[in-house]
């Protein structure tokens, strides 16, 4: 083994070895973080909102579905509270949160009041599509960022091919076979197929 | 049986060790002696390994329960098919099952190259069974499914109800298939890196493998999705799941490495990015099963947790290290043989379907890691779920689309704009022309418009290729329409299987658009009571509950509701679902209640009822949804699994042989000869 080889090799031992290790870590921040366990009927918390003096519900049933599609039922389900509700009745959280989104629905909070008040109980992890602000617009804006640098890339990337010849390719690579080179050829495969 | 299994496992690990060791070292000091024994070695390794699998099989349907896998995974009164099953359906097992698939995948590797490829097979093997070895290490050490229990229990615990369903019999062997068959491809990109031999030669050797990758990735996605429909009761086939996503990973880069590879064999170009591809999707496959394993990322899926993850973690950092160093000290070797002419080409349109797909797995790998990332920088916990992803891959999903039609339509090398308005007239008529149809039937949402409007173009491309092929035979040949189709399809598999799978891919969009219309009621009926509700058609439906049944069968405790369905006033007949509750052999409960969800499929939508529960007055809590064209979803999979099986259908030995010369002309005399 030459010592490029070697530090290669080594360079790959520590840097699997670092990442074995952060791994662990987060094997470990998981099992402490999920001291719940999955179908903890214990996550559920009361969210509240003031009634509006109107008090008139403002939104459908179809919006008020839709809020509870974007939020995720706290009971380890990863499931939002409308799918989880109406497909898992053993579960005690989903029920317990839509019948919050009702009544500040039926106080007249809009959808955004509603899933603000989530959010301020639950935190970020409550909602199913991080909330498009800070850090999280990377999460938006990358995809298309990266889509966007490739296609640009490849377009730069062909412009300068047709312009620059290609280095380190021997001249006869690129050359046409005679007629008479085709006529041998052709003459081998009918040889071969037989 | 059993016995000779577990000795077999721990075997075959000196024989995967032996067999990488003297294979590399053969290859190295080019000693023919060592490059045969290093061979034989994997056959050897493979046969160990299959009496290690005939031994927990034994175990398994045998209802051995001292062993912690068979009381884990099964119980006295599991089905016989569903013990059968329980083999890939716990950690440990499906550790060995894919043991026992990359094995096989091996020696058939090695036996159809035992006369070829010859300067790269030592390294083959050798690549081949150090991944073997990481495997059986990884069983030996992290997770054995020999592994005794202290005593005998009287029962096992049972297989997860989920589980116990026809598509999850098939589903996960198919994508093991898929995942491992990534792996023989790896081994060559390997191999063809260490000697150098980077020409097209090595690429000839894992096209096909690349194809068997992506035809089981397929079916295996495909059934996966089903399974999901029918059995887990949310009314979905695609959650974008941290499991669903990593299935999806190394089915993108696959797809796009099965089109860059054409660039590459008839211009000689793209080569360093056909490697990065093959690599990327070994390595793609590897993470999908860290992420599944490890618990680092919570998944609905995720049956078989464990802290194997580590060592998965592990692996992938050395894969990682490796081919990134053997990549970056051969990029002179990867030069390019020929230029692009135009941007307006084939091969240009292939590196931007590439782009596309290397794009939508960058931002699918990219949300489902987002969590992590936000925590370790932020300390914040977050979920990326469904809206995230179809907010962010909906639009790159239809750029795809997009050019799925638009690739077939353009001349390699440099189209003329002659070229490209004879070529585009029809399909964008085609396109347009659905776009307006849909939009005077009062249809307004956009993305669904798009998608509907982009199928048709694509629609357009593909019957235009048709047509011409089938009208140039029957010109030439004289032969009937039906012959000239069934003939042009047998004399161009790749080309013509190609587009089959294209016409998958636009019944797939077709019936991922229609979610677009899905509506969804939650309902409470007693019995004699009726729901009325129209369709997304405008149909009037009235489901009328049947009351409440409760029985036992089996191994399960049943609680029942039909409802009596008419569309119109016309009988449809009745739809029922389940809420099942599992027992053992004693009858005590094993695992949470589990839905059964009941289903009317139509071409046109699926009538779907789930059981969400029973209330104290006896009255059913349900959920009734329309799902307007679901059955289009395993349509256009069923396609897509067609056409790549065409394509992949070996080619008669004449044209092999013709093929095999054509590759050694340059192109513009290649086409001259075919022409001829």
């Amino acid at each position: 083994m030459i010592r490029r080889e070697f530090v290669a090799a080594f360079a790959g031992g520590s840097a699997a070895a670092v990442l074995a290790g952060a791994v662990d870590a987060q094997q470990g921040s998981q099992a402490r973080s999920n001291v719940m366990g999955p179908m903890e009927q214990g996550a559920y918390r009361p969210v509240r909102l003031p009634a509006k003096s109107s008090s008139a519900p403002t939104l459908t049933r179809d919006e008020r579905d839709q809020v509870e599609y974007r939020l995720g039922c706290q009971c380890g389900c990863s499931l939002s509270v409308y799918i989880c509700r109406t497909t898992d009745f053993s579960c005690q959280v989903s029920p317990a949160m839509h019948r919050d989104v009702i009544a500040m629905a039926d106080g007249g909070a809009s959808a955004d009041e509603i899933i603000a008040a989530f959010r301020n109980v639950y935190g970020d992890k409550v909602l199913l599509a991080p909330p498009r602000q800070g850090f999280n617009w990377l999460a938006y804006i990358l995809p298309f960022a990266v889509m966007a640098a490739g296609l640009v890339l490849v377009t730069t990337v062909v412009r300068r091919l047709r312009t620059a010849p290609v280095a380190g390719i021997p001249p006869d690579a690129q050359a046409d076979a005679t007629p008479d080179e085709l006529a041998r050829l052709q003459s081998a495969i009918r040889d071969e197929s037989r | 049986m059993i016995l000779i299994g577990e000795l077999a496992l721990w075997i075959a690990l000196l024989m995967a060790a032996w067999s990488a060791i003297t294979s590399f070292a053969g290859g190295r000091t080019r000693r023919l002696d060592l490059v045969m024994s290093g061979e034989r070695g994997v056959y050897a390794t493979w046969l160990l390994i299959v009496a290690a699998s005939a031994g927990l099989w034994t175990a398994l349907l045998t209802h051995d329960f001292s062993f912690r896998y068979v009381a884990a995974h099964t119980s006295a009164n599991l089905p016989a098919i569903y013990t059968f099953t329980s083999f890939w359906g716990g950690q440990a097992g499906s550790l060995l099952f894919w043991a026992l698939v990359l094995s096989s995948y091996a020696a058939v590797a090695l036996f159809a190259n035992r006369n070829r490829n010859r300067e790269l097979m030592p390294y083959v093997s050798g690549t081949l069974a150090t991944v073997i070895l990481f495997f059986l290490a990884t069983m030996c050490f992290g997770a054995n499914p020999y592994e005794r229990l202290d005593w005998v229990p009287p029962d096992g615990s049972g297989m997860n109800p989920q589980l116990q369903n026809p598509g999850m019999a098939i589903h996960p062997p198919n994508l093991y298939l898929g995942y491992v068959a990534t792996t023989i491809p790896f081994a060559f990109a390997i191999a063809a890196l260490i000697t150098r031999r980077l020409d097209e030669q090595w690429l000839a050797a894992v096209r096909r493998w690349s194809l068997v990758s992506w035809f089981f990735l397929t079916v295996g996605i495909t059934l996966g999705m089903w399974w999901a429909y029918v059995e887990l009761g949310w009314s979905g086939y695609w959650a974008w799941d941290p499991v669903e996503n990593a299935s999806l990973l190394p089915w993108l880069t696959t797809t796009a490495f099965l089109h860059s590879i054409m660039v590459q064999e008839k211009r000689g170009m793209l080569r360093k990015w056909n490697v990065t591809l093959v690599v990327s999707s070994f390595l793609l496959a590897i993470l999908g099963t860290f992420i599944t394993r490890s618990g680092v990322i919570s998944s609905v899926h995720s049956f078989s947790q464990s802290p194997i993850g580590s060592w998965f973690a592990g692996f992938l950092g050395v894969a990682l290290v490796i081919t990134g160093y053997l990549v970056a000290t051969r990029l002179k070797d990867l030069k390019a043989r020929a230029e692009l002419e135009s941007v307006i080409s084939r091969e240009a349109a292939f590196l931007y379907n590439n782009v596309a797909l290397v794009g939508i797995a960058f931002s699918v790998l990219w949300g489902t890691l987002f969590p992590i990332l936000s925590e370790w920088v932020r300390g914040t916990k977050i979920t990326v779920g469904p809206p995230f992803f179809n907010t962010v891959n909906v639009p790159l999903g239809l750029f795809l689309l997009a050019l799925t039609g638009i690739g077939p339509l353009i001349a390699w090398r440099r189209a003329s704009p002659q070229n490209l308005a004879r070529q585009f007239t029809w399909p964008l008529a085609s396109g347009l022309t659905v776009a307006i149809v849909l939009w005077v039937l009062g249809m307004r949402e956009g993305y669904a418009l798009i998608a509907y409007a982009l199928a048709g173009f694509v629609s357009g491309t593909i019957v235009q290729e048709f047509a011409k092929g089938i009208g140039a035979r029957r010109s030439m040949h004289g032969e009937s329409a039906g012959m000239a189709f069934v003939h042009l399809i047998a004399r161009n598999r790749r080309r013509y299987g190609g587009y089959i799978v294209h016409v998958g891919i636009v019944v797939l969009f077709v019936g991922f658009a229609g979610l677009a219309f899905k509506k969804d009621y939650d309902v409470r009926l007693k019995a004699g009571e009726t729901f009325t509700q129209r369709d997304p058609y405008g149909h009037q439906w009235a489901f009328t509950a049947q009351g409440v049944s409760r029985f036992e069968t089996l191994n399960r405790k049943v609680t029942a509701v039909a409802l009596q369905t008419t569309r119109d006033g016309e009988r449809i007949g009745l739809i029922s679902s389940e809420k099942r509750q599992h027992v053992d052999s004693r009858g005590v409960a094993t695992f949470e209640p589990s839905t059964e969800v009941g289903i009317r499929t139509s071409l046109r939508q699926d009538t779907y009822v789930v059981l969400a529960g029973i209330s104290e007055d006896e009255s059913a809590e349900l959920r009734i949804s329309f799902n307007p064209l679901v059955v289009w979803v395993w349509i256009g999979g069923g396609i897509m699994a067609i056409g790549g099986m065409i394509v992949m259908w070996p080619a008669a030995e004449r044209r092999r042989r013709e093929a095999v010369y054509g590759a050694m002309l340059p192109p513009a005399r290649t086409v001259e000869i075919a022409a001829r």
